[in-house]
C-alpha cells in the first residue's frame, strides 16, 4: 500500500497532498524534489521513475508538466503504483476536463474528494471515473480551455481538422453544459506511434507501429457499442521471427504481433468477426493497445548530405519527402540533427518561396532545428545549411554528427492501415443517433535517419 | 498532510504568511457557526476551502478547530467532507480537540444516508488517537453488518485502521475474524478484496506472537480459500485482481493438472490493459511453473509478446516498470530472447534509465547468430552525443567481445574506437582491450600495435590511464618506447591525483624493469623514491614493499610482479546466484527495479503484506539472506583491487533452475481450512475443459 500522495508543480509545491498511513515523514515532499532536480550533479541523466532514499520509496509519472508521487515503505508492484499514478491523473482529467497546474489548483477540494475515494489507508477501492461519480460531489470548476496551450494526445486533433468540435475532448465528464443538457457523443481515436530507423543507405533498419484506440464516451444511460475492426486482421505471429519483413507484405492482411484490452470489452466474437463490444464507462480509457512490426510504408523519408567544403566549412543537405497522399497533410514537424562539437557557426539556406519554416542552431547542444508548419503529401522540402568549425575536421564530420531526428504529427492518416469499420451503439429509440467521432493519427515516436 | 516545508512558504508569492489570515477565518467562521441564514452553506464552502488550501501548503490552521467542528453541523455533504479532511490532519496532533468530533462522528454513523455513515466512519477511524479507541468499536462493529456495501467496504478498511491504533482492541473484539466471514460471504467484491488486504497485514503482523494468526495467515493459502478467489476472479476490480493474483502465487498446487487448471484460468489475463495485472499473472506462472522446465520455458516464451507490448504502450514511467522485469527475465534466459534483439536496441528520445537496461539486454542476448548486427548498432550509440550512453554502449561492445563470439570482428571494432579522437571513446576503449587482452593474450600484437600509437597526454581519466599504464607495463617488450612513456608519467608524479594511477605506474615500472633493466633503471629510481615520498598510505607502502624486495633478492622480486600469467577465463560476476534467484522470488515488486533483494533496502517490519513465503517453506532461503550479504560485499572489495578489477558479468548459461531454492511449502490437508467452505463444488475450478484438454491448450501455445 502506498503512504502518501502528492501532485507538484514544476517549482516544487505541493499542489495536493494526501498522507494515508503517516509512516513516512512529514517533509518526503521536498526531499523528492530535491532527489529529482538534482540526480546526478552534471543533470545529464534524469531521475528514474522509482527510487529509494533512506528507506522510502518515491514513485513518479509526469503528466502535463506536473509530477505525480506516491511515497511508500512497503516492497510494493512498482507496475502497480505507476498504473495507479497514471491512472488518477486520467480520472482527474475526466473530472476536469482539462488537466493542468491552473484547474487543480482551482479544484483542489474535488481533487481531495477524488483521492478519498480512490484510495483508502494506501489501498486503491476505485479508479473508475463511472463508479466514483457516484461518491463525489464537489462540481467542477471548468477552466476556460480555448485560452489554453493544447496538450496531451486529444489536443493533436485540433489543429487541421475543421469538423471537429475543438473543445469537445477537454470536456468535463460530470459537469453539465452552459447550455443545460448535454450532447450524445462518443469518440474513438486510433493513435499510431511509429518508430522507423533508416540506415545510412535508406534501408529500413527496425521499425514499429504502437497503437491505441482510445474511447471518451459522453454518452447517457452506458449503451453497448460494437467497433468493428479488419476482417482480416491477424494477431500473433506463431513461430516466426518478429522481424520476418517478407511476411505478408503485399497480401494487404494486417497482421498484429501482439494486442491487449481494456477490462470492459468482451471478446465473445473477436476471434470470427474481429468486433469487440463493450458497455464504456464513463470517461477516457484505451480500448485496445497494439504493436505491429509488420513491414510499412514510412510516410517520410529523409535524405542527409554532407559536403566538406575546406578545412573549417561543410555543407549539410536535408531533403525530406512526404510519401503519402496529397489530400492527407502533415502539421509540426521538426528534423534536428546534432553537429560536430567544434561547430561555431550556421547558416541556413531555405528553398525559394518557403512559408511557415524557421531554423535554429542551438549553440549549447550544438543541433540544428528546421521546423516545419505543415507538408502536404507528395511534396518534399530541403535545408541547406552551412556549418563554420573552430577546428580542422580531418573528414570525421559524418562520425561526429547526426542522426538525424524527425517529429511530426499526421492527423487522418494510420501507417498501420487498421480500421475501425464501423461503429455501433445499441439503438434506446430511433431518434437516438448520438455523434460518433472516429478519428486517426500518426505520431513519430522515434524516427531516425543515420548517416 | 500538511507538509512542513518551510521552503514552500517563501516559494510561492501569493501565499499568505499565516497568522493573521489564520485568526481572520476563526473570526469568520465564528460569525457562520450558528447562522441559518440562506447560501450560509456557499459562504462556510469559501471558507473551508481556505482552510484547506493554507494546510496543503504547510500553514499551521490547527488553531481553528474548534470553529470547524462547531460549522460541521450541516446536511451539506461537500462540507462535511472537508471538515472531515481536515480533523483527519490534525486530530493526531491535538487529541483533546479530537474529542469534539466524536460526537458528531458517531452520530453521522447512524445517518440515514449510506453515503454519510460510510464518510463518518472512515474519518472516525482516520483519528488515529489511542485513547479514542473505544468509541470506534461500537461504529465498525455496525458498519461491517451495514445494509449498504459502501459502507462495509469502509468498514473493513476501517477495522485495519483500528488495528494500528491499538491492535490489541482489535484482536479482542474478534475482528479479524468477522472479516474472514465477510471476505468468504460477502457479495460485493470490493468488500471481499478488502477483507482480504485487511486480514493478510493482520495476520502477518501478529503472526509472530501468535500460533493462531500465523494458522490463519496459513489458511489464506490453502486450497478452499485460493479457488473461491479464483473462482471470482472477474468480478474483481482490475487493482482487486493484482492482490488476489499475489496471494494465488504464494498458494503449492498438489499436482500438475492443478497447476494448468489455474494456468488456463489466468491465460486472459495475460491480454489485460493494466501492466500491474498482466505482472502479478506472470509471476504466478514462473512460480507454478519453476520445477517443470519445459513449461517453464513455454511460459517465457508465452509473456514475451504481452512484455513487449506493454513496454511499448503507456507512460514512459509504466514502460520503465515493465522493461525492468523484462531485463530480469532476458538475464535468467538470455537464449530465449535471443532473436527479440532487435526489441532492445535504443530509441532517439527514450531516457538513460531505459537505454541503460536495454543495452545490457543487448549485451545478454548477443550469440554467434546475431552479435554482427548487434555490435554493428552499438558502434552507432558509440558515436552518439549522449555521452553516458556512449560510453555504456562501447562497455557492451566489451562485453560481448568477452563473452567468446566473433571476437575477431570485435577487436577490430574496439581498435576503430581507440583512433576516432574522441576523449571519452578512447578511455573506455583503453579500459576495455585491458580486459581483452586478460582473457585473449593472442590478441596483443594486433592490440599492442594500435594502443602504441596513443599519446598518453591525450589520455586523462584515471581508469583509461590506469588500463593504459598496465599495458605498457606488461608489454613493454613489445612496445618500443615503453620506458620511456613510463619515465615521462614519473616525472610528472606530483601532477598525477588518483591514487589508482600512482598504483598502476609502480607497478609497471617495476614490470619494465625486469624486461628491460637498462633503459628503466633511472625511472624506476625515480618511481620509488616519488612512491616513498607519497601522502597516499597505499602508495607508499607498496614503493616500500617494492623496495625492500628489490633490496632483498631481485630474482624473488621479479617472480612477485612478473610470475607467468594465465589468461582470466571468466571475470566475477557482480551478483551472487543467491541474489539473483532472490529477486525472482521477489517477482513484480521493487527488487526487480532496484535490483537488490528486499532486505537490502527495506526493514522486516515493511516487507509489504505479501511477503510471507519467508517462513512458510522457504527457511532455507531466509537463513541464507544474511550470509548473501558476504559475497556481495566481497566482491566490490575486490573492484578495488590492484588489477584484478573488472566486474564483468558473468556468462549466463541458462536460467537457473535452481530447484533446492524454491523448496515449497508441502499442502498439509490437515490444517485448518476454512469450514464454511469446504463443499466439493468450491474446490474445483469452474472450467468448462478438462484437465488434459486444458494441458494440450496450454502446450500449443
Amino acid at each position: 500500500m502506498i503512504s502518501q500522495f502528492f501532485v507538484m508543480s514544476q517549482r516544487g509545491d505541493n499542489i495536493v497532498f494526501r498522507d494515508y498511513r503517516g509512516d513516512v515523514q512529514k517533509g518526503s515532499a521536498e526531499i523528492f524534489f530535491r532527489k529529482v532536480k538534482f540526480w546526478k550533479e552534471d543533470g545529464q541523466e534524469e531521475a528514474p521513475p522509482v527510487f529509494n532514499a533512506d528507506g522510502v520509496n518515491y514513485f513518479h509519472v509526469k503528466v502535463v508538466g506536473l509530477l505525480f508521487v506516491a511515497t511508500t515503505r512497503v516492497n510494493l508492484s512498482p507496475s502497480l503504483v505507476l498504473e495507479l499514478l497514471q491512472r488518477i491523473a486520467r480520472v482527474i482529467k475526466d473530472y476536469l476536463g482539462v488537466l493542468n497546474e491552473d484547474s487543480l489548483r482551482k479544484n483542489f477540494v474535488l481533487v481531495y474528494e477524488l483521492l478519498d475515494e480512490v484510495i483508502d489507508f494506501g489501498y486503491v477501492q476505485s479508479t473508475s471515473t463511472e463508479v466514483l461519480k457516484s461518491y463525489v460531489f464537489n462540481e467542477p470548476i471548468v477552466i476556460d480551455a480555448t485560452r489554453l496551450q493544447p496538450l496531451g494526445p486529444a489536443s493533436i486533433f485540433m489543429q487541421g481538422t475543421k469538423r471537429m468540435p475543438g473543445t469537445a475532448v477537454t470536456k468535463s465528464v460530470v459537469a453539465n453544459e452552459p447550455g443545460g443538457r448535454k450532447r450524445e457523443e462518443i469518440f474513438v481515436d486510433i493513435i499510431e506511434k511509429i518508430s522507423v530507423t533508416f540506415s545510412s543507405s535508406g534501408y529500413i533498419l527496425t521499425s514499429e507501429i504502437d497503437g491505441t484506440i482510445q474511447m471518451k464516451s459522453y454518452l447517457t444511460g452506458n449503451p453497448e457499442i460494437r467497433i468493428a475492426l479488419n476482417e482480416d486482421l491477424g494477431i500473433g505471429k506463431g513461430g516466426r521471427s518478429i522481424y520476418d519483413y517478407r511476411s505478408s507484405s503485399g497480401s494487404g492482411a494486417v497482421v498484429l504481433d501482439d494486442c491487449n484490452f481494456h477490462e470492459s470489452v468482451r471478446l465473445d466474437s473477436f476471434d470470427t468477426d474481429r468486433t469487440l463490444s463493450l458497455i464504456p464507462p464513463d470517461g477516457e480509457f484505451p480500448v485496445m493497445n497494439y504493436r505491429m512490426t509488420q513491414e510499412f510504408k514510412p510516410p517520410f523519408r529523409i535524405n542527409t548530405l554532407i559536403e566538406e567544403a575546406g578545412p573549417l566549412k561543410a555543407e549539410v543537405i536535408i531533403k525530406v519527402s512526404a510519401e503519402f497522399s496529397s489530400s492527407i497533410t502533415a502539421n509540426t514537424i521538426v528534423v534536428e540533427m546534432p553537429l560536430p562539437k567544434y561547430t561555431t557557426r550556421v547558416s541556413f539556406g531555405l528553398e525559394p518561396g518557403a512559408a511557415g519554416q524557421r531554423t535554429d542552431f542551438k549553440e549549447a547542444t550544438k543541433r540544428l532545428e528546421w521546423g516545419l508548419k505543415k507538408i502536404v503529401g507528395g511534396s518534399e522540402h530541403t535545408l541547406r545549411a552551412k556549418l563554420t568549425f573552430s577546428q580542422e575536421t580531418h573528414g570525421n564530420i559524418t562520425k561526429e554528427s547526426g542522426p538525424v531526428n524527425m517529429t511530426f504529427t499526421i492527423p487522418m492518416y494510420n501507417a498501420s492501415k487498421l480500421q475501425v469499420k464501423y461503429l455501433q451503439i445499441a439503438k434506446k429509440s430511433s431518434t437516438y443517433n448520438p455523434y460518433r467521432w472516429v478519428r486517426y493519427v500518426t505520431q513519430a515516436n522515434s524516427y531516425v535517419a543515420r548517416i | 498532510m500538511a507538509p512542513p516545508a518551510q521552503s514552500q512558504r517563501t516559494q510561492s508569492p501569493s501565499q499568505p504568511s499565516g497568522k493573521g489570515e489564520v485568526s481572520d477565518l476563526k473570526t469568520q467562521l465564528r460569525q457562520l457557526a450558528g447562522s441559518r441564514a440562506p447560501g450560509v452553506d456557499d459562504s462556510k464552502r469559501e471558507l473551508f476551502k481556505k482552510v484547506i488550501s493554507y494546510m496543503t501548503i504547510g500553514i499551521d490552521v490547527s488553531s481553528v478547530f474548534g470553529e470547524m467542528v462547531m460549522c460541521s453541523v450541516t446536511p451539506d455533504i461537500v462540507l462535511k467532507k472537508m471538515c472531515y479532511l481536515y480533523v483527519g490532519n490534525y486530530a493526531k496532533v491535538n487529541p483533546d480537540l479530537a474529542l469534539l468530533t466524536i460526537n458528531f462522528l458517531q452520530r453521522d454513523c447512524k445517518d440515514q444516508d449510506p453515503m454519510i455513515r460510510g464518510l463518518a466512519l472512515r474519518s472516525l477511524c482516520s483519528l488515529r488517537v489511542a485513547n479514542l479507541v473505544e468509541y470506534l468499536v461500537g461504529p465498525l462493529g455496525l458498519g461491517l453488518k451495514d445494509s449498504n456495501s459502501y459502507v462495509r467496504t469502509v468498514a473493513v478498511i476501517g477495522v485495519l485502521k483500528l488495528y494500528h491504533i491499538s491492535a490489541s482492541t482489535c484482536i479482542d473484539e474478534e475482528f479479524p475474524l468477522t472479516l474472514k466471514h465477510l471476505m468468504l460471504n460477502d457479495p460485493e467484491a470490493q468488500v471481499v478484496a478488502n477483507c482480504l488486504t485487511a486480514l493478510q497485514e493482520i495476520w502477518s503482523a501478529e503472526a509472530s506472537n501468535s500460533e493462531d494468526a500465523s494458522r490463519e495467515r496459513e489458511a489464506l493459502i490453502s486450497k478452499p480459500v485460493i479457488y473461491y478467489f479464483l473462482n471470482r476472479m472477474r468480478v474483481f476490480s482490475e487493482w482487486a485482481q493484482c492482490i488476489v493474483l499475489e496471494l494465488v502465487g504464494k498458494y503449492v498446487p498438489s499436482d500438475n493438472n492443478e497447476i494448468f487448471d489455474i494456468m488456463n484460468l489466468l491465460e486472459d489475463r495475460l491480454q489485460h490493459a493494466n501492466g500491474a495485472v498482466v505482472l502479478a499473472t506472470i509471476k504466478v506462472f514462473l512460480h507454478l511453473t519453476l520445477s517443470m522446465n519445459d513449461v517453464h520455458q513455454q511460459v517465457y516464451e508465452r509473456i514475451k509478446a504481452p512484455l513487449l507490448t506493454l513496454v511499448s504502450s503507456g507512460s514512459p514511467e509504466q514502460s520503465y516498470a515493465v522493461l525492468s522485469h523484462l531485463h530480469l527475465l532476458v538475464m535468467r534466459a538470455p537464449f530465449i530472447f535471443a532473436s527479440d534483439y532487435k526489441h532492445f536496441y535504443c530509441q532517439y528520445n527514450e531516457p538513460s534509465y531505459v537505454k541503460k537496461l536495454k543495452l545490457e539486454m543487448l549485451t545478454a542476448v548477443a550469440n554467434e547468430s546475431n552479435t554482427y548486427e548487434i555490435v554493428t548498432e552499438l558502434c552507432e550509440y558509440a558515436a552518439n552525443v549522449d555521452i553516458p550512453i556512449a560510453r555504456e554502449s562501447i562497455r557492451a561492445v566489451g562485453k560481448i567481445a568477452l563473452q567468446q563470439y566473433d571476437v575477431n570482428a570485435i577487436v577490430d571494432r574496439l581498435l576503430q574506437f581507440l583512433e576516432m579522437e574522441k576523449d571519452y571513446v578512447t578511455a573506455e576503449a583503453l579500459v576495455l582491450v585491458k580486459d581483452l587482452l586478460r582473457k585473449y593474450p593472442q590478441w596483443s600484437h594486433d592490440c599492442i600495435a594500435v594502443v602504441g600509437g596513443i599519446s598518453s597526454n591525450n589520455v586523462q581519466e584515471p581508469k583509461a590511464k590506469a588500463a593504459l599504464i598496465w599495458m605498457l607495463g606488461e608489454y613493454s617488450q613489445e612496445m618500443h618506447d615503453a620506458p620511456y612513456i613510463l619515465e615521462s608519467l614519473i616525472e610528472n608524479w606530483d601532477d598525477e591525483h588518483s591514487a589508482e594511477v600512482r598504483l598502476h605506474l609502480l607497478t609497471a615500472v617495476m614490470k619494465c624493469f625486469f624486461k628491460r633493466a637498462p633503459e628503466t633503471q633511472k625511472a624506476l629510481g625515480a618511481a620509488l623514491s616519488a612512491g616513498l615520498a607519497d601522502f597516499h598510505q597505499d602508495v607508499h607502502d607498496r614503493a616500500l614493499f617494492y623496495y625492500r624486495l628489490l633490496q632483498y633478492n631481485a630474482s624473488v622480486a621479479e617472480s612477485v610482479v612478473n610470475p607467468p600469467k594465465q589468461a582470466v577465463s571468466v571475470f566475477a560476476d557482480t551478483q551472487s546466484s543467491e541474489i539473483k534467484d532472490r529477486i525472482f522470488d521477489e517477482f513484480n515488486s521493487l527488487s526487480v527495479v532496484y535490483q537488490k533483494p528486499s532486505y537490502m533496502f527495506t526493514d522486516k517490519e515493511h516487507r509489504g503484506p505479501f511477503e510471507f513465503s519467508d517462513e512458510l517453506g522457504n527457511l532455507s532461503i531466509g537463513a541464507e539472506a544474511a550470509e548473501n550479504v558476504a559475497p556481495a560485499l566481497m566482491v566490490e572489495a575486490n573492484d578495488k583491487d590492484l588489477l584484478l578489477s573488472t566486474s564483468e558479468e558473468e556468462e549466463i548459461k541458462g536460467p537457473a533452475y535452481n530447484g533446492s531454492a524454491y523448496s515449497a511449502p508441502l499442502y498439509d490437508a490437515s490444517s485448518p481450512s476454512v469450514s464454511s467452505l469446504s463443499t466439493q463444488s468450491e474446490l474445483a475450478i469452474s472450467n468448462p475443459i478438462s484437465a488434459g484438454k486444458c494441458f494440450s491448450i496450454y502446450l500449443c501455445h
